[in-house]
């Protein structure tokens, strides 16, 4: 054991790991909470993206910028290369959610897949990296920060707020308690919880990918870490150069085993518990109780296992071994062969062809060429005050999944607020100041007379006008005489945009008082 | 051990949702009764010409007008326009002396809530789409002086978030110095009521701490309207009610019927800076007319008359003005009303 091992109890290092990564997770859970604008500097707000080296490297991979907000990555990485995977073990709040929900029961003694699909991990980290060299980012909604980010924002978080607001509507129903649940709703709201509810398209969806990575826990303990993170591949990856590793002292261990049980990333190899043949092979050429720094999260629970006390963490310089299922050039010719067909396929999608209608992009992001430089996190959506941002499911194609994309019949964009330019933490939203986001054209109004109250119904209503936010506004009233289906003469005020001065901000879409769809639609704009 | 623990938790749990059913069922029984207490009110047709008086806390939980308060007008003017200097809580200060003192509004420990207009978060107060932060803050210390308990000042704006809009409007800063609170229109308030006189309404989802205040204060800022034509007392409480959108539609009417429910006690258009066109969002200063004037009333539609003077139009020619006459919620009959006009000097 290191001396600093040595002052501390195996025990307690795991024990502090624990809390490390509780506080990790609450610290993300917080950072999601307060993502509202207004509820933290943005920088703060965003400071968990950018501690993502594998979203600070695709992204500048895509957009061969680098914005000096993203150094900050190299903190993980500095932290990686002196004692590796321990993002995955200590911080990464995906990996805790895993750890959380464990289903150590559900797996029971279930032999977990063989080692050579470690790899895919690798496979799907090259096709990422390459795809972003060409200019696609579509995989980063593979990136564990990305995945925790959307599934507390677009369902944990609403859904815990619907039931929330249930239960106070229950209790605001009972007279004598109508003044303190009132109080008590005036202290979380907009604290903690929005004022007026949030609706995520796909709110359900989110959540069952989530689940579904749970679920892949029955497998294997952390099934999602070994086999599928591409994050966890990159750190993977630098590990092999990491200073600080674990190994067995030979001498000490009687080859119980217990640590290789113990072991949740199943690293650990002893040869008459190995599982496939490769990992035989592995193990012949390895001492026993060996494992691969790529693969070990620095969990430390391999220490209080062993009853030896065989196991420490020292320092080491040789790169450690690459094994089979590491990336070699099959899988790189692979990875790169995969992106190609990939992009090639995503390219002759129809919207890549004539952009949709509907695809409205936040304020500066059409001009930014948002799809290549937007790494799917998120956060402009859970800062937008007005609900309007949500993940874009087929407006950009496939390419553009998860993107952000403005539903104005959901929110508006509102007049007084740059929030999503200035949380985006890759700057696919340009951090406009807010004067210059008031002049940024994001679409264009157009009234259907159809069903348009005034002029459909003749009677007045003007409620598209009255919302308009510009100093002169986008839409004037016409008086105007008509007759009606029985050819009375009616005088009615009629909305016309005057769609050089439209912005599109949607707020007319959003407040139309029609049933369903709105009267006044926001399109994108001509390009 | 865990069979143990997981039968206590669904024990819990059974006693949870028995207490939560049993709140539906108190809940459903206790719908009744708090309609009921406002049905009661002396009609408006009535009070159509006194002026009202805020009823004390003890007794009621909304402002209600009594007809013998008529005497009590008799010395005092109806309706207060004060005019001039640089000082928007002189004019309001001044105004409210006249017509007799916050006192004959506001009973020591009375429940306040003052509603200006911070419609959008778009603008800073000299574009005059939200009421002057100035006129806010005066009348929180008005109340405060008089001996109100709690002064709570709110607006749900329908542009950006009620967080941003108190700050940038400059209302939050002034009300918090002058000792009152701003609260952020929670929806779980917004609730179902009765409008009992109500012509084209019957029912409507109106803030509840609105209808249990003692004492609601109106302030709103005058302003263009593209179907109202004008923003002014009656048209601000739009800012109470839930779907807003739909008030729309027969806005004069309506907007009548929800006066004869809310019935603020007082009503301050604060005319400092009008804004004469592009409202209610405004944004552009040549729309803006400093006018440095407040107009001060117990009588809504007679404060809402006269502020339309003010733009040069005629009380009739605002819809919500003529319903509210009509159906005796005030008086629009300027000619016939005592107006005292102050001037302040600067």
């Amino acid at each position: 054991m290191s001396p600093t091992a040595r002052a501390i109890t195996p025990r307690r290092w795991t024990r502090l790991r624990k809390l490390v990564q509780v506080l990790a997770l609450a610290a993300f859970v917080a950072l999601v909470l307060f993502g509202r604008s207004g509820a933290l500097p943005p920088d703060i707000a965003n400071i968990a993206m950018r501690l993502d080296p594998l979203a600070v490297l695709a992204h500048l991979l895509s957009s061969k910028v680098f914005l000096a907000g993203s150094a900050l990555a190299l903190l993980v990485v500095g932290l990686t290369l002196l004692f590796g995977r321990a993002w995955c073990g200590w911080l990464c709040p995906l990996g805790t959610a895993l750890d959380l929900f464990s289903l150590r029961r559900m797996r029971g003694k279930r032999r977990a897949p063989s080692d050579a699909w470690r790899g895919a991990k690798y496979f799907v980290l090259l096709t990422l990296l390459v795809a972003a060299y060409a200019g696609n980012l579509t995989l980063m909604v593979l990136d564990p920060l990305t995945i925790a980010y959307r599934t507390l924002s677009t369902s944990l978080l609403p859904a815990t707020d619907q039931i929330v607001r249930l239960v106070e509507q229950a209790l605001y129903a009972v007279p004598f308690l109508r003044q303190s649940v009132g109080t008590l709703d005036g202290l979380i709201r907009p604290a903690l919880l929005p004022v007026d509810p949030f609706y995520y398209r796909d709110a359900l969806l989110f959540l069952m990918l989530f689940a579904g990575i749970v679920a892949l826990n029955a497998f294997a303990q952390r099934f999602w870490c070994r086999y599928l993170c591409p994050l966890g591949g990159l750190l993977g990856l630098l590990s092999k150069v990491s200073l600080v590793r674990r190994e067995v002292i030979e001498t000490q261990c009687t080859h119980c085993d217990a640590c290789a049980r113990r072991c949740p990333t199943g690293t650990i190899q002893f040869t008459h518990s190995a599982g496939g043949s490769e990992s035989a092979a592995r193990a012949a050429s390895l001492p026993p109780g060996a494992s691969d720094p790529s693969e070990c999260t620095m969990c430390l629970e391999c220490l209080p296992a062993c009853p030896q006390g065989a196991t420490a963490f020292t320092l080491h310089k040789a790169p450690a071994q690459w094994n089979r299922y590491d990336p070699n050039r099959r899988m790189a010719l692979a990875s790169v062969a995969t992106a190609a067909l990939g992009i090639g396929v995503l390219s002759s999608e129809l919207a890549a062809g004539r952009d949709t209608p509907h695809w409205i992009q936040p304020p500066g992001a059409r001009e930014n060429d948002l799809l290549s430089k937007c790494i799917r996190c998120g956060q402009c959506a859970r800062a937008c005050p007005t609900g309007a941002i949500q993940p874009a499911l087929f407006e950009a194609g496939v390419t553009g999944l998860w993107t952000p994309v403005l539903m104005p019949r959901v929110g508006y964009c509102d007049y007084s607020c740059n929030a999503c330019g200035q949380v985006c933490p890759v700057q696919a939203i340009p951090p406009l100041p807010l004067e210059e986001k008031r002049l940024q054209v994001i679409g264009k109004a157009y009234i259907d007379t159809t069903r348009c109250i005034a002029w459909a119904d003749h009677v007045d209503c003007i409620v598209c006008e009255e919302m308009c936010p510009l100093p002169d506004k986008a839409i004037k009233l016409e008086v105007a005489e008509v007759r009606t289906a029985d050819g009375a003469p009616v005088t009615v005020r009629l909305p016309q945009v005057n769609r050089d001065r439209c912005i599109g901000c949607g707020i007319c879409d959003y407040k139309c008082p029609v049933n369903g769809q709105s009267a006044i639609r926001v399109y994108a704009p001509p390009a | 051990m865990t069979n143990a623990s997981r039968r206590q938790f669904l024990r819990r749990l059974a006693a949870l949702s028995g207490a939560t059913a049993g709140t539906w069922l108190l809940a459903a029984c206790g719908e009744s009764s708090p309609p009921a207490t406002q049905e009661s009110m002396p009609t408006a047709a009535e009070s159509a010409t006194a002026a009202r008086e805020p009823a004390t806390p003890a007794s009621e939980s909304a402002p209600s007008a009594k007809p013998s308060d008529s005497s009590a007008s008799v010395d005092k003017p109806y309706l207060v326009v004060a005019r001039g200097g640089d000082q928007p809580e002189e004019l309001v200060r001044r105004s409210i002396a006249a017509l007799g003192g916050m006192e004959r509004f506001v009973k020591p420990g009375a429940n306040v809530i003052i509603k200006p207009n911070i419609c959008v978060a778009y603008h800073t107060y000299e574009y005059a789409a939200t009421t002057n932060p100035w006129v806010v803050g005066a009348l929180v210390k008005l109340c405060r002086e008089a001996g109100a308990g709690r002064v709570r000042v709110m607006d749900s704006p329908f542009g950006g978030t009620a967080e941003q809009a108190y700050a940038r409007s400059g209302i939050q800063e002034q009300v918090l110095a002058a000792g009152g609170e701003m609260e952020t229109m929670q929806r779980l308030k917004f609730v179902a009521t009765d409008i009992p006189e109500g012509k084209d309404i019957k029912n409507w989802n109106i803030y509840d701490d609105i209808l249990q205040a003692d004492v609601v204060i109106d302030v709103p800022v005058a302003k263009d309207h593209g179907l109202a034509r004008l923003t002014l007392g009656m048209k601000n409480l739009l800012g109470v009610v839930e779907d807003r959108g739909s008030m729309h539609r027969n806005m004069g009417q309506r907007l009548a019927d929800l006066t004869s429910r809310v019935r603020p006690a007082l009503t301050v258009v604060d005319a400092v800076r009008m804004l004469m066109a592009n409202g209610p969002t405004g944004g552009d200063l040549g729309d803006v007319k400093k006018m440095d004037t407040i107009v001060a009333s117990a009588d809504i539609v007679a404060a809402d008359s006269y502020a339309a003077t003010l733009f040069g139009l005629q009380p009739a020619d605002l819809a919500y003005i003529t319903a509210g006459a009509a159906m005796g919620l005030g008086r629009s009959d300027l000619a016939n009303l005592k107006i005292e006009e102050i001037a302040v000097g600067g």
